[in-house]
């Protein structure tokens, strides 16, 4: 693979060359995008602008068929037994919350999550405690943010109804031993949702050899347009789940007392559909499987581990999670001592046009246990180059040695 | 203070561009938040710091650092320098609507409104050009002037403006038609002298002394017919002698007593007198105590003889 050829086939690049330079180091909040996303999205707009499912024309029927084909990829692309089992969501905010929702959790059921959570695997819970009276249990990260299987392994045989787990932490990039935390959940009865968020872009994911119960994630996050995604769940599972969103498209028939569910998945797809983000959603599969997860690994790790190693030793710094930079895949999360990360993140952008992001990246839990303000985070993907790590690392340090 | 100058600083950088309106009304955001002491949360002071260093490190990393560590002193000083300009604009701005100077009444330092100086411009006894001396130094009055000598239009009108001025020249042809439509307007007495700061006008002088002293019923139908149209006809005899015949004077008679001796005698004696005056170019007006130099705007003479709200008169 050829990353100078790669990039020829993401228009933000091409606009490089003509505006102020731009590097763009916020993959984990949204990804650039390939040409063949934006062609894939524009054919239904421009060609098939219709509904799926509802209609008989056959405008309607090219939808449906195009929907059901991405069904099919998404269903490939994870190894789901079968497309059924791909519900499309807005995001991964979505998918948890409809797991949350429609698993009719009761008072005295507990769910566990680590302590290192997104926003999304925190608050669809914190809710449930008030509302429903569940129990949440939060199993703290060690030290080096790497998750504490032990004390999971220990807290699980209580009995516990849902783990809800970040795969790959959007914080410091650490990916859980999601199999054997699938495999001690199952054996204590505990389903798993696992929040793929920042895994799915980064890693292969085979649902079906980890065993997974429902897998939650965003398209904007692996080259899909903004507000797609994609809940994946057992279909044994899924029959029985209460859908949460009903209305359109939910039911076979209604009367003016009851209604009838379609199956899994449209039972969970209420009203109609971003299907140009279906579209896209599709050839983003694609393209990342003709880049493939060994590229994509490779380049992050070593734009990873060069980034790492120019800054590690600068005064004041501290990297959020583990010193090794191969556990931490394309993140890099910091802090500088006495330096606001509102400030460096405006001034790399101002400096030399590089976008990274600063605050607390919606894990504010996390922040403010440690009373920490917020954190730089700079978030590579396989398009991007070491040239540009230089251009982010230079920058840095120049700001490091003024400030 | 960081958010208060950056909205001043921004509002008016707003006039211009839709960014910095967005800009300042985060500004603003700011300043209010502050004002009722909640904590500045748009961040927008610290986005400003960050972007301003930003642009500074890439260029020098030691004004950078500087500028990192005095901040919200430098912010002060901006606000003080800010405040200091503001002042001076207001102050440059009502003395130029008032004086037709911005720093004051016929000064000929630089001002924006009147980039050109036009209105403190003279002929002078030379040439045409700025009065070469700053009005502190002046000692213009009226002191030693006998104005009885002179035409007067509207005479025991109570209230006198005294207008030395000279028929060939650019400025004083700009300012009499402003002064005569004032005399009209307020009914204000009008004593006109021309004086020769151009050679040869010098029979100009004479001219009008003769007209005068034949005719002075005829002076001031005479005197508007002289700054009417274009001042190089005032070189042919033939169209002096025409636009005396408009103006009802006899021709004849004006053209011997502009020859008699005795003529010479008192009109130089009436320039020494205008020349006591201590005055340098024309058109110099007098009212009371005030003296304007140069062609100023109609609302300055107005201002002067009815007050700042002459306009509701
Ligand atoms: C780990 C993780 N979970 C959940 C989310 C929420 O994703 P979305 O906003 O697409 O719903 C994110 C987004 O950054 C994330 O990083």
């Amino acid at each position: 693979m050829d990353i100078n050829k790669i990039r020829l086939d993401f228009p933000f690049f091409a606009q490089n060359s003509t505006k102020k330079p731009q590097i763009y180091l916020d993959t984990a909040c949204q990804s650039l995008r390939p040409q063949v996303v934006l062609d894939a999205m524009n054919r239904y707009y421009q060609l098939e602008p219709a509904c799926g499912g509802r209609s008989m024309h056959h405008l309607s029927a090219a939808v449906s068929k195009q929907v059901d084909e991405t069904r099919m990829a998404a269903a490939r692309f994870f190894h789901a037994s079968r497309k059924e089992e791909i519900i499309f969501t807005r995001n991964t905010t979505e998918g948890i919350n409809i797991v949350a929702n429609s698993l009719g959790l009761a008072a005295g059921d507990t769910v566990v999550i680590s302590g290192k959570e997104h926003n999304s695997n925190l608050i669809p819970w914190q809710m449930l405690v008030r509302r429903a009276g569940i129990n949440l249990k939060i199993i703290p990260p060690l030290p080096d943010g790497t998750f504490n299987i032990q004390e999971f392994e220990q807290f699980i045989a209580s009995g516990v109804k849902l783990v809800s787990l970040g795969m790959t932490s959007n914080l410091d990039g650490v990916t859980i031993p999601a199999a054997e935390v699938v495999k001690a959940a199952h054996r204590a009865g505990a389903l798993v949702l696992l929040d793929a968020a920042q895994a799915a872009p980064h890693r292969p994911i085979d649902v079906r050899s980890l065993d997974v119960d429902f897998l939650a994630l965003s398209g904007h996050k692996m080259l899909g347009p903004s507000g797609t995604g994609i809940l994946y769940g057992k279909y044994a599972l899924l029959e029985k789940l209460s859908p949460f969103l009903v209305g359109g498209d939910t039911v076979a028939t209604s009367t003016y007392d009851s209604c009838e569910f379609l199956p899994p998945p449209e039972k969970f797809e209420a009203g109609l559909q971003d299907y140009a983000g279906i579209y896209g959603l599709k050839a983003a599969f694609e393209y990342i499987q003709k880049v493939g997860f060994d590229f994509i690994q490779k380049q992050e790790t070593s734009l990873n581990e060069f980034i790492t190693g120019e800054i590690s030793s600068l005064p004041g710094l501290t990297i959020l999670g583990p010193a090794d930079p191969k556990l931490r895949g394309g993140i890099i999360n910091f802090t500088i001592e006495g330096i606001d990360s509102h400030r460096i993140a405006l001034m790399l952008d101002q400096m030399a046009g590089v976008m990274v992001r600063s605050g607390q990246h919606c894990v504010h839990s996390w922040f403010n246990d440690r009373q920490i303000k917020g954190s730089v985070r700079a978030s590579t993907y396989f398009y991007n180059t070491l040239e540009e790590a230089a251009v982010f690392v230079e920058n840095l340090k120049k700001i490091r040695k003024v400030l | 203070m960081f958010c208060i100058i950056s909205f001043i600083v921004l509002s008016i950088l707003g006039i211009f561009s839709a960014s910095n309106r967005e800009l300042a009304r985060e500004a603003l955001d700011c300043v209010l938040r502050r004002v009722t002491l909640r904590p500045c949360t748009t961040g927008f002071d610290e986005k400003m710091k960050a972007r301003i260093l930003g642009v500074v490190i890439t260029r020098s990393e030691g004004a950078a650092r500087f500028l990192n560590r005095n901040f919200e002193r430098l912010a002060w000083l901006f606000f003080g320098l800010l405040l200091a300009s503001v002042i001076f604009a207001v102050r440059g701005l009502f003395l130029f609507y008032t004086t037709g100077s911005c720093n004051g009444a016929n000064s000929t330092e630089f001002c924006v409104f009147d980039p050109t100086g036009a209105n403190n411009q003279v002929s002078t006894t030379s040439q045409v050009c700025t009065i070469p001396v700053t009005p502190a130094q002046m000692t213009l009055n009226l002191k030693k002037i006998d104005l009885t000598q002179f035409p007067t239009l509207n005479p025991g009108s109570g209230d006198n403006l005294f207008m030395i001025a000279c028929y060939h020249c650019e400025f004083s042809r700009k300012t009499y038609p402003i002064i005569r439509s004032l005399v009209d307007r307020f009914h204000i007495g009008l004593t006109f002298i021309h004086y020769p700061v151009k050679e040869p006008t010098d029979s100009f002088s004479k001219l009008a002394y003769c007209v005068n002293q034949l005719q002075p019923d005829k002076f001031w139908s005479f005197n508007d017919l002289m700054f009417e149209g274009d001042k190089a006809n005032l070189d042919d005899p033939t169209y002096i002698n025409g636009l005396l015949g408009k103006a009802g004077v006899d021709a004849k008679k004006v053209n011997a007593c502009i020859a008699d001796p005795a003529t010479e005698t008192a009109v130089k004696k009436q320039m020494e007198q205008v020349a006591s005056t201590g005055f340098t170019g024309t058109p110099t007006i007098f009212y009371k105590d005030q003296v304007f130099v140069g062609p100023k705007p109609y609302r300055v003479y107005a201002i002067a003889l009815r007050g700042f709200f002459y306009w509701l008169r």
